[in-house]
């Protein structure tokens, strides 16, 4: 069963769940980035983005009300966004490997 | 009957006739467009860019004068209905996409099989039928805009189900032309050679044409009518139609950057999986509210939260390329307009997506402006864009593989006409979230739902303002477009030099 969001929580969903997605995104951008141009702030600043994705979900858990079953989703994303940029990037390595220098 | 009036009105009709090819033949001498350049089957792909094009006008013209109508309601009142236009606004968009998909494999298809297209007198045939169902169409959508809905309307006038309209005896004839089309696709690449590009391409083809039977039957309880008209609706947009954009992005690139045959087959191969994997049961968060079983809420909910992952992987396998190869080409448009399309695709589809996608908030937003806000982003950044890319591959060997990287003339007209259509859909995008939140919010949870709810919100301030800006920024993507026709029929125009050859990477 659902609960859905109360009124007071509603900016706060829709900009938690856009946050999700643009710091998965900033994260597996700076993780890519970090591996072709190997410079340690870019490595922080990757962990920032994952952190910010972090505090996201518990935000969106909390507000859409995620019980029970519901938390596979916020644990999924949480697991999901920190190893899938790392598995595409060997992906890439492997798929270009005659090319790569 | 009166013989000289015969005369009088055959005389006419020669004169008019001999105007209108003098206009063709001065349009052709101005443009200077040299068919020799390209094979019978890429003349073919060119008619279905040339329709796209003016459906992609009729899809402007028609969505600016449904947006009219929110801030001036009797504007065009019983002559033009809001239904009659928000309905043609739709289906002129999901045909002129079709059609650009069709020119686009009708493009390659030669290329990629290594052998002429088998059935191309039956495609050049397919393409009339079609091009005459669809004028057909749209001229009763606008000559019978209302009357009673019986068996006789749904089979010649209206089917009534959104997005896909048309009449039975049409819907029929999608079918029928559908299938030459994918006749001529396994045919020819039967004859040829196969790949992995026409592997895929050929399986996405059949769920693509399978689907569409799925809107054609009706079944008496509405939810079980709903339930299926999803499969065409959200299995097309969402997987069918993602997978046919990777087969014609993947022959791009090969094209655009000489990117290897087994580099992209294989990330074809993981976007199909990926794709697939969320797309097909990301249907579930169309089945919210529509009286399906209570578990398609967890089924929606889980996978949409899953459909963002193959815009992550876009993401670092875009910077893995950059940093491992330099990017040069000889058509600047058309790689600009491929990189909208991964900005497109991944702020449409994915942020725009996800933020009101689980059930828990959907049920405010659920068919809303906000379902709009998300529809204008995604279905441009994921689709507009990659057709429009492919205009641009198209005139380049339309004019014989001219140059049309940096130094080209009068390069500002396409950067103009890429900044303009993106801006103003942005700007179309974000007025309409901005209603959308306020009727969410407004209607939905604070009145419930009900009429006297719908009319508050439709009356709040921030929902007009939010209107009128969205009409601002429907006639900036209407310059857009004028500025991108203009280009596209002239860019290379002139030109000496030839594109260069691309090495492989």
């Amino acid at each position: 069963m659902i609960e859905p969001v109360a009124l007071q929580d509603f900016f706060i969903t829709f900009f938690s769940s856009a946050l999700i997605i643009l710091a998965g995104a900033s994260y597996a951008l700076l993780f890519a980035w970090s591996k072709v141009n190997p410079n340690f702030r870019i490595k922080i600043a990757a962990y920032v983005s994952y952190a910010v994705l972090i505090l996201s979900v518990v935000e969106l858990t909390q507000a859409a009300h995620f019980q029970g079953y519901w938390l596979i989703i916020s644990l999924a994303m949480v697991i999901g966004y920190f190893f899938a940029p790392i598995g595409i990037w060997h992906l890439c390595v492997k798929t270009h490997a005659k090319s790569t220098p | 009957m009166n013989t000289s009036g015969l005369n009088g009105v055959i005389q006419q009709a020669a004169a008019l006739s001999d105007k209108s090819r003098l206009y063709l033949n001065n349009f052709k001498a101005w443009v200077q467009l040299d068919s020799s350049h390209l094979s019978d089957g890429r003349q073919l792909a060119v008619k279905y860019f040339t329709v796209a094009v003016i459906l992609f006008f009729a899809q402007i013209l028609f969505g600016l004068l449904a947006a009219m109508q929110f801030i001036f309601p009797g504007f065009l009142y019983e002559i033009l209905d809001f239904s009659v236009n928000r309905m043609i606004h739709i289906n002129a968009m999901v045909v002129w996409m079709l059609y650009g998909f069709i020119g686009c494999v009708y493009w390659f298809i030669e290329e990629e099989s290594g052998t002429e297209i088998v059935g191309l007198k039956l495609g050049n045939i397919a393409f009339w039928v079609l091009t005459g169902a669809v004028t057909l169409v749209v001229l009763v959508y606008l000559l019978v805009q209302i009357g009673p809905g019986k068996d006789s309307s749904l089979w010649f006038i209206n089917e009534g189900r959104e997005y896909i309209e048309a009449p039975r005896w049409a819907d029929i004839g999608i079918v029928v032309v559908m299938l030459i089309f994918f006749y001529n696709v396994v045919a020819t690449f039967s004859k040829g050679k196969w790949s992995g590009i026409a592997g895929v391409l050929t399986l996405d083809l059949v769920a693509l044409a399978g689907l569409y039977t799925a809107g054609m039957f009706y079944m008496t309880n509405i939810s079980h009518d709903q339930y299926w008209w999803w499969w065409v609706i959200h299995l097309w947009v969402e997987a069918t139609w993602e997978v046919l954009v990777g087969v014609i992005m993947a022959w791009s690139l090969m094209k655009l950057l000489a990117v290897r045959r087994k580099i992209v087959e294989t990330w074809l191969y993981i976007e199909v999986a990926l794709m697939f994997g969320s797309g097909i049961l990301g249907l579930g968060h169309h089945y919210f509210w529509i009286g399906t079983p209570e578990y398609w809420l967890t089924v929606g909910g889980f996978f949409s939260a899953l459909e963002p992952i193959p815009l992550v992987a876009m993401v670092v396998h875009a910077v893995y390329d950059s940093g491992a190869h330099a990017f040069k080409n000889g058509n600047h448009p058309a790689l600009a307009w491929i990189i909208a399309q991964a900005f497109g695709n991944f702020f449409g589809a994915g942020v725009w997506g996800f933020m009101h996608t689980l059930p828990q908030i959907n049920i405010f937003t659920h068919g809303t402006q906000w379902s709009a806000s998300h529809g204008h982003l995604a279905f441009f950044g994921a689709y507009a864009t990659i057709n429009i890319a492919f205009f641009y591959l198209a005139i380049q060997q339309w004019r014989g593989n001219v140059w049309m990287g940096g130094g080209s003339q009068n390069a500002w007209r396409w950067k103009w006409a890429l900044g303009l259509l993106n801006g103003g859909v942005l700007g179309m995008t974000i007025a309409l979230l901005i209603a959308g939140y306020e009727q969410s919010f407004i209607e939905r949870a604070v009145e419930g739902s009900t009429w006297g709810g719908y009319f508050t919100a439709q009356n709040h301030p921030s929902f007009q303002s939010a209107m009128v800006w969205r009409l601002l920024f429907g006639g900036m993507t209407l310059a857009g477009f004028i500025l991108l026709v203009w280009d596209l029929l002239t860019i290379g125009k002139g030109e000496t030099r030839k594109a260069p050859e691309i090495v492989e990477i």
